[in-house]
Order: C-alpha cells, then structure tokens, then sequence
C-alpha cells in the first residue's frame, strides 16, 4: 500500500475515477439538458450536510442521502399538471439551499468543514474516500450499462417508452439518483461549486467531436480523465486549488473542442443551444 | 396466425368515456377495429384524437364504459401494440442513429438487462428496409427530414411486430414520397392482420389506407366503413356546424 501514501498518488486516482464518473454520466447530463439540474443538486444537498456535521456523521453520507431526498421531490413535482422538471429544479434547489442556510445561521463554528466543501481538495482524498469513489464508480456504471436501453429511449422518447409500458418514472428517478451519487462522489475532489464542471464539459466536448451515441461515453470518459489528471498535475507543480484547476480545463478542453467544430465547418445551427447552455453553466461557476 | 386472427376483434370501444383527471374529454365512444383493417380517426384540432389513442395505450385512464385491446385490458396489451408519435414531438439533436430508433422498436421484445440479440438486429433492419431507408442506418435521427424521420418512428414500430399499431398524424408535414412509403408500409401490416389506428386531418388518406373512420370530437360521429361515414353532413357535425366545404378530399373549415 506505499504506492497509495503519496498524497499526490491518492489525488491522482480520485481524478480519474471521478474524470471518468463524470464524462460518462454528464452524456446523459448533455442528452437530457440537465446541467441544470446538475448544479442544482450541489446546492440542493447542502442541508443535508450541515445536518451531517450536527449530528457528526460523515458528512458525504449526509449529502448523499439528503441528495436523493431532493432527486425524489424533484421527480414527484414534475409530474404534477403543468409543471416540468426544470420549475422543480428550480424549487428543490432554493428550498435545499434555504433549509441549509437556516440550519447553518442557527450555529456557530461552521466556516472550515464548509470551505472544504465547496470548493474541495483531492490532495486530501484518504485511501478510504479513494475506495468509496472506486465502489460508487463501478455501481453507477455497473447500473448504466444494465438499464442503459431503457434510460436511453426515456431519454429520446418519453410518451414512446411509456407507450412501450416502462416506468418512466422510476427510469427518470434512477438516472437522476446516478447524477445524484455522482455529484456526491465527486465532491470531495472538485467542491460543491466545481463538480457540475466535471458533469458537463467533457460530455459536452465529446458531443462536439462526435454524434455517436457508442463513441461519446469513451471520449467523454478520456477527456474526463484528462482534464482532471491534468488539473491534479498543474495544482501539485505550481501549487494552485486542484478542483479549479481542473474545472479550468474542462472548460478550456471545451473552448478548444469548440474552436475546432468551427473551423472544420461541423458546427450546426441547431446544435448551438444545449451547447450554449453548457457553456453558461461553466463561465458561472 | 395472422389468417385466424383475420376476423378477431383487435380493438372494442364500449360506451368508453376517457378523462384527464376530472375533465371528461372523450365521451360515449362506441366501435370495433378488427384485425387487418385500419380505421382513420377524423376531427378538429382538440377533438381528442391524441387523446384516444393514449387511452387505448392505457396512459390516459378509461373512467366509464370500457375499452379493451386485444381481448386484455389497455395496460395488459402494451407488447403487442405499437406507438408512432408524430416526428417533431422529438428531440432533432439527441444523439442517436437512425438505426438506434429502430431497435427501440424490439426493446420490448429483448426485455430488462438484455443486449440486442443477430435475430433483433435483422428484424430493425428489415423494418427500415421496409420503409426505404436502409441507407441511412447510420446517421443521426435528427439530419434526416421530417418525413423521413416519421418513416424512421413507423419503421421502429414495425420492428416490434405489433398486432395493433397506433398513428398519432404520421402524414403532417410529408412529403408525397414519403406519404406513399408510409401507405406501403401501412398496407403491409394490414395484409400480415396487423390492426391500425391512424389519426389524420386528410380525407384523402382515410378513403386510400382505411376501411372504417372514426369522426370525433368529443363525442363520437360516426363509426363505420369509410364511404357511409364520410359525409358532408356527418362531417359539418362534427366540424361544429362552422360552415365546411369539402373541397378535393380535403376538410376546409372556412369559419371558426
Ligand atoms: N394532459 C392533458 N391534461 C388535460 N387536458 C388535456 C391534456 N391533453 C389534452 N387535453 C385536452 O383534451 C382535449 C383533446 O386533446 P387532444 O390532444 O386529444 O386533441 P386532438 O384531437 O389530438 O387535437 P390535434 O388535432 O390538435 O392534435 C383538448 O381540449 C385538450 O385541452
Ligand atoms: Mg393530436
């Protein structure tokens, strides 16, 4: 186990994992528009680590379970008549946010364990946040490449995959838990603010170099990959926070991915919005 | 299968009312459907014609009378019946090849956990053959045009060998080579004792590809053989009594 003793060792395989964590999943982030949703869930899981901190439990733990309680409202409320998931979103969000604030105005002393959680510190993963990211990786893709057919036709045709007699709304809560535990376990390497980075840059840039649905889930992973070992590599030689620096180069992998759709003529008119959006939710955070 | 199954009932409406939540929106509706015959479901915008077809999908809930599909309930008759939506309800930039669609088509079949098998993978790809759009398997959905990508959508039904197949208004926005192949592959299922539910706005298409029409709004019409439904009366009622020419095959409502 010496190898895992080096500090810079650990961080390094806490951004793979979570490098590519974040590209597969961010493809259906990407194909569902839900960046959103993706940013949303960061904030909304704040109450449930302040409680986590109250009560003394792992404060992951917390987010996680509190996250799922917010994915849940999420998908009951936009199921009802005239609402769509993005006023749920919306509302998950800021009433998740709220809770947390008040809970946090009521005590005292909370400013360090906070710190570390919105912005992170993958130089500080211990061996056993490197396992507990390695378990959650391979369950989510474990869960993906099991329901990916069914997920994907939700994704593509909602009234189609009900007509077809799946449940859509176990399908959305299942894709939404996913994003959920992935937000969760990638916090601890990027923070709160930066994981939606993670998210959806590399997907996004996948989605830029090609249409393919089989081609996007490696090159989102690669890129993934890439981004967040070289933003580990560039926080150790000259000392700077790791997660910005890895939401750095999502972004800056996206910039030039973008770059080159347009010189190569790809980019279509129609494309421009997701895209856009994507790119909205970088430069926010 | 398909000869004795000739004369069965694929489709019985009985005195079937359907609502969303408290609002009846379909009343009294009264008809059968058998199998290898397609009946054309004609009327006004908001007669509730969508909102039939997600009856008999079992989506949207019969509150009196009854419908049943296949001799089961709506629900319980799901695998064997296909949905085509109308192509623009989708998304063009999702990432997903024509042939992906298709196979969407035999998920049912393939059922939870399991890959598509060579058997599946022959079947998606006799069906986009049998829409004539074999060349295009491997481009994004979204690059093809609008009538291509509803042939795409009946092509995806046809891969899932259904017994009775619904179209919510396939022909909106098509062009005449693709309305004739979508004819093409309509008469096919129908000759293999397939049943078909097409909601339409042309007269024309119910006179070529359908044996009986059901007018509808809100309350039912007429139901029966295409030639003794159609009229100009039966039409004017259904139109709501707004002044209606019948002009070529089309319903013109001049005043609404
Ligand atoms: N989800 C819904 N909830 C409540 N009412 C609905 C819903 N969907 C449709 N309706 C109502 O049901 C009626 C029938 O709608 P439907 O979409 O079935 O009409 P349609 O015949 O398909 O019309 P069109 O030709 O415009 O497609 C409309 O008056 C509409 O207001
Ligand atoms: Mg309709």
């Amino acid at each position: 186990m010496t190898w895992l003793d080096s500090t810079v060792h650990r961080a390094m395989i806490e951004a793979a994992l979570v490098g590519v964590l974040g590209g597969v999943v961010g493809v259906f982030v990407i194909a569902r528009r839900l960046p959103f949703f993706t940013m949303a869930l960061t904030h909304g899981t704040f109450p449930g680590i302040v409680v986590a901190a109250l009560l003394g439990v792992d404060l992951y733990l917390g987010g996680g379970v509190f996250g799922l309680l917010v994915v849940l409202a999420v998908v009951v409320f936009s199921r009802a008549r005239g609402q769509d998931f993005t006023a749920a979103t919306g509302i998950a969000l800021s009433g998740g946010f709220a809770l947390g604030v008040v809970l946090v105005s009521a005590q005292d002393g909370f400013s360090k364990d906070l710190t570390a959680y919105t912005v992170g510190d993958v130089l500080a993963v211990s061996t056993s946040d490197l396992v507990i990211t390695a378990v959650v990786a391979v369950v989510v893709l474990v869960v993906m490449a099991a329901l990916g057919k069914e997920l994907l036709l939700v994704a593509f045709d909602r009234n189609g995959a009900a007509a077809a007699g799946l449940p859509t709304a176990v399908l959305d809560f299942a894709l939404l838990a996913i994003i959920e535990v992935t937000v969760v376990a990638t916090v601890p390497a990027l923070g709160a603010i930066l994981t939606v980075a993670l998210l959806v840059g590399p997907a996004a840039t996948a989605r830029l170099i090609t249409d393919r649905l089989v081609l996007l889930f490696p090159i989102a992973a690669a890129v993934g990959v890439v981004c967040a070992l070289a933003g580990v590599w560039v926080s150790t030689q000259w000392n700077i926070a790791a997660g910005a620096s890895i939401a750095l180069f999502c972004g800056a992998t996206f910039g030039a991915a973008f770059v080159a759709s347009v010189v190569r003529g790809r980019l279509r008119p129609a494309a421009e919005a997701p895209v856009a959006v994507a790119v909205q939710e970088e430069a926010r955070v | 299968m398909t000869q004795q199954q000739d004369r069965t009932a694929a489709l019985v409406l009985e005195q079937a009312s359907v609502a969303y939540g408290h609002v009846p929106v379909l009343e009294e509706l009264h008809g059968t459907v058998r199998s290898g015959e397609a009946v054309a479901l004609i009327g006004p915008n908001g007669a509730g014609k969508s909102t039939l077809i997600k009856a008999v999908l079992g989506l949207v809930p019969t509150v009196r009378g009854r419908i049943e599909v296949l001799g089961v309930t709506p629900a319980q008759a799901r695998r064997d019946v296909a949905y085509v939506p109308q192509a623009d309800t989708l998304d063009p930039d999702f990432p997903v090849s024509v042939e992906q669609v298709v196979m969407m088509g035999r998920y049912r079949k393939i059922g939870w956990l399991r890959r598509p098998s060579a058997a599946d993978r022959a079947h998606a790809a006799e069906a986009l053959e049998r829409v004539g759009l074999s060349d295009r398997a491997k481009n994004r959905f979204g690059t093809l045009s609008g009538g291509q990508r509803q042939r795409v959508l009946l092509a995806r039904a046809i891969a899932a060998q259904p017994r009775l197949l619904l179209l919510d208004e396939p022909f909106n926005g098509v062009d005449a080579v693709s309305q004739h192949a979508l004819l093409e592959a309509i008469a096919l299922l129908k000759q293999q004792g397939a049943a078909v539910v097409v909601s339409t706005h042309d007269l024309a298409i119910a006179h070529l590809a359908c044996d009986e029409v059901c007018l509808l709004n809100r309350h039912q019409f007429g139901f029966g053989p295409t030639d003794a439904v159609l009229t100009p009366e039966r039409l004017r009622a259904t139109y709501g009594g707004h002044a209606l020419e019948l002009r070529g095959d089309r319903v013109i409502v001049t005043q609404t």
